[in-house]
């Protein structure tokens, strides 16, 4: 009976050797955001060997959800666990970069005493252009900038356009030129055209569809300042060159207290009473599905939309109808929200954060690692045609359905089906050339005044979507009064601590 | 009573009130019964609604087209509803089973008054009806303490004591076990276990029912636990299978000013409308099958009692 016991126990201490042998490889968590995958399985047997052999490193992937994006990183970050080694993190919704940066949840990435990019990144460092690391400069813990998390190579300069439906355009002997050159506030003729004679059946038919909270940033060309959570400060930036001084200098202002706004919204004002405007655009609840419904299907002459290169192509193919865009400003401009949009950042609580960086590294420069983690397996979760372009499978939209920006460097990518073979290359040398705000690099930090917002934002959301999409009875006097409410509950006061942020800021530069 | 009545008039039998009162009443208590049915039954409707219809005319009792497309999409799901169906089960039955038996076994002591701690015990459960952690505070104790995360206890342990269940079972207590009863059973020899089990419960069963009710309904209905503590889908209850695809649907209109065409794309990857009202019929079925069993119980509770007269 004991040499039983003994034959057993020996052969448990074998077999407990054997994979502690094979485990030599650092395992590290990765919370990745805005996923939909219920099995990794088939993905994890080839990537984990891979990584291992190459790095030393294993991963565990935890697949955050859109549904629990606020709600993940913020208890990971005040709860303070180990629990992840590297987190998802960027400037907008609750995951504020900036904010945790500062309250130390991250590890510097350029820490002059310790300098994993330079000293396990570099080639990740050579292979994003420098302007990423530029945007995702912060403040830490000590006060001092630097950078706390890898930046996504992705769509990372910002383009606000117009989404025209050309195949409705043309039916009605209009050419995409008319509609631009007509601009924003020529285009009742083309509407009252196109709106007659689409409804001619007796049928109900807006012309004018748009995301009323955003498109005001389209005519007024305002771009959204990094750090201001209540979309209140006006950047007014030069649309015939982004990289140059706006019409007001390098200032913030009110935007609503601006002429170009009042003329926008008495604009709008025309459009709404004249019937281009669908009316569930002006309730918050409907807004975003009526606006998105009518672009799926197609039921729209013009809209609004942040595109992204070759964004055409996709939509065109899903809606049936040729799109086109028209960028409301000379050149896609880069900011620091776009860059912030998505990035990796290592937990100041992992044990490993020499792994993490390796792991980082190769995920931004090896197609094999970037392709395996966000498509899946060849041949299970998508197949490459014979111009070398991805067609996902059913087992991706089921079960590995991965958030591409939400990973890292897009370009490595295969393009998918129809985007051509040398998309990648194209979507780099594109973004290559779009050019920095005067005011990249700034972010607004509201804790001065978060009161004066908090109080400021409420007044905003009740009357800034009426204005902005001429539901309003009367424009001016409602414009009048949410200014004059504004200014009692301190809108001045955010204006003027943004301003000196903002000139302290530039002056350093 | 009866000598009321006899004074009123003629052929009323007892408890029965004039033909147009009750005719009024049942309007009432008509309409009452309606306004909590239709929204289920709208629900059921949209559920078998075909989308393009609610894309073009809405939502509505009579839609233009129907279709079962909303149902094959839910047993597309596959493995992940049947588990987060068995998973919403067993958090329920296991829940209700330990949290019903802890709440008995506070509140019988609140109820006795020979037992001298009572006032104690009785402000240290009411207590935390008024004063709680906070939530970062229970997160942070649940999570890195008791190392509730990815695991059933996460979704059970969290709600087990719930001091207003105790208040109500122990009123129950005071309201139909007189304190004679326990005094008789004493004498008769009984030790406090058996006095429990074999006198109290029985009579109080009606109670139990009640607050069983309740905690199965707590339970089945959480959804919030999972979202804080769970990150493993297979533990996924169905409620937050319901809740993921809300959210999600959510997260993304409220963002997609910032997301731009990142958010057309994530929306098309999502359920639609007529899916999610399916899993909400799948959700609702279960416990409305259960509320006939209880309500056995809880109208038995007003006509039975233990010392008649």
């Amino acid at each position: 009976m004991k040499k039983l016991l003994a034959l057993v126990l020996a052969a448990m201490l074998a077999l407990s050797i054997v994979p502690a042998m094979a485990e030599d490889a650092v395992e590290i968590t990765i919370l990745l955001e805005g996923n939909n995958v219920t099995d990794d399985a088939p993905v994890l047997e080839k990537l984990n060997p891979y990584l291992a052999e190459k790095i030393g490193v294993t991963i565990k992937p935890v697949w955050g959800t859109w549904a629990n994006f606020d709600d993940l990183a913020l208890n990971a970050v005040t709860s303070g666990s180990d629990e992840y080694d590297i987190m998802f993190t960027c400037s907008w919704t609750k995951n504020e970069y900036a904010k945790y940066a500062k309250a130390g949840a991250y590890v510097r990435l350029d820490d002059p005493e310790d300098d994993l990019l330079a000293e396990y990144g570099a080639a990740l460092k050579d292979t994003l252009p420098e302007l990423l690391f530029e945007g995702a400069m912060t403040e830490g813990p000590d006060g001092e900038k630097g950078v706390y998390a890898v930046p996504g190579f992705k769509d990372f300069a910002t383009m606000n356009c117009w989404d025209v439906n050309v195949t409705l355009l043309e039916k009605y002997g209009y050419t995409l030129e008319d509609v631009q050159k007509a601009g924003f506030y020529g285009w009742d003729e083309i509407f009252a055209k196109v709106k007659a004679g689409e409804e001619a059946d007796g049928s109900v038919f807006y012309p004018f569809v748009f995301e009323g909270a955003v498109v005001e940033r389209f005519v007024d060309n305002t771009p959204i300042v990094t750090g201001d959570s209540g979309l209140l400060l006006s950047y007014i930036m030069n649309a015939d060159d982004v990289s140059q001084p706006g019409p007001y200098g390098n200032v913030f202002v009110n935007k609503y207290a601006t002429d170009e706004f009042k003329a926008f919204a008495a604009q709008m004002k025309k459009y709404y009473d004249a019937g281009y405007i669908d009316p569930a655009i002006a309730i918050g609840e409907t807004a975003t599905d009526t606006w998105r419904n009518a672009q799926n299907t197609a039921n729209y002459l013009i809209s609004s939309e942040v595109s992204l290169y070759g964004y055409e192509y996709t939509t065109s193919a899903a809606r049936g109808i040729q799109v086109a865009y028209i960028m409301t400003h000379s050149d896609p401009y880069i900011d620091n929200t776009s860059v912030q949009g998505a990035m990796m950042a290592i937990s100041a609580n992992s044990d490993a954060p020499e792994a993490c960086m390796k792991f980082l590294n190769l995920l931004n420069t090896d197609p094999y690692v970037m392709t395996l983690l966000n498509y899946g397996v060849e041949g299970v979760h998508y197949n490459l045609n014979d111009q070398g372009e991805a067609e996902f499978t059913d087992a991706r939209a089921n079960s590995y359905t991965v958030w591409t920006n939400g990973v890292g460097n897009v370009t490595l990518l295969p393009p998918t089906k129809g985007q051509g073979a040398d998309f990648q290359q194209r979507f780099a040398e594109f973004y290559g050339g779009a050019k920095k705000l005067p005011i990249y690099g700034f972010t607004f930090d509201a804790s001065k005044v978060n009161k004066e917002i908090a109080a400021v934002a409420n007044i905003k959301e009740a009357y800034a979507l009426t204005l902005c999409t001429g539901a309003a009875a009367d424009v001016d006097a409602t414009l009048a009064e949410m200014l004059q409410k504004m200014d009692e509950a301190g809108m001045q006061k955010i204006v003027d601590e943004a301003n000196a942020q903002l000139e302290a800021f530039l002056s350093g530069k | 009573m009866t000598a009321l009545s006899h004074r009123k008039g003629h052929a009323l039998r007892l408890n029965q009130v004039s033909a147009g009162t009750e005719l009024i009443f049942h309007i009432i208590l008509g309409l009452f019964a309606a306004c909590c049915i239709l929204p289920f039954i709208f629900v059921v409707i949209i559920s078998f609604s075909a989308e393009s219809s609610i894309k073009t005319i809405g939502y509505s009792f009579v839609p233009a087209q129907w279709s079962l497309e909303a149902y094959r999409q839910v047993f597309k799901l596959g493995d992940q509803l049947w588990l987060s169906y068995f998973n919403s089960f067993f958090i329920t039955i296991v829940g209700t089973v330990v949290s019903v038996a802890i709440c008995v076994l506070y509140a019988y002591p609140l109820f006795r008054k020979d037992f001298k701690l009572r006032g104690f015990f009785t402000f240290f459960s009411f207590f935390t009806m008024i004063f709680g952690g906070g939530l970062i505070p229970t997160y942070i104790v649940c999570k890195n303490l008791l190392g509730m995360s990815n695991n059933y206890a996460a979704l059970i342990v969290p709600m087990l004591v719930n001091p207003f269940n105790i208040i109500i079972m122990r009123t129950f207590f005071q309201t139909s076990v007189p304190f004679d009863l326990i005094e008789a059973a004493t004498i008769d020899g009984s030790g406090e276990y058996s006095t429990l089990t074999r006198v109290i419960l029985p009579i109080v069963k009606p109670g139990i029912a009640t607050v069983a009710l309740l905690t199965a309904l707590a339970y089945w209905n959480e959804w919030f636990l999972c979202l804080l503590y769970i990150t493993d889908r297979h533990l996924y209850p169905l409620q937050y299978l319901l809740m993921e695809m809300q959210r999600n649907a959510e997260f993304i209109s409220r963002n997609s000013s910032v997301m731009g065409a990142a958010s057309a794309e994530a929306v098309r990857n999502l359920p639609n409308q007529t899916m999610r009202m399916a899993v909400v019929v799948f959700i609702v079925l279960p416990i409305a099958c259960a509320y006939p069993f209880f309500q056995r119980y809880v109208v038995a509770g007003l006509t039975i009692g233990s010392v008649k007269g």
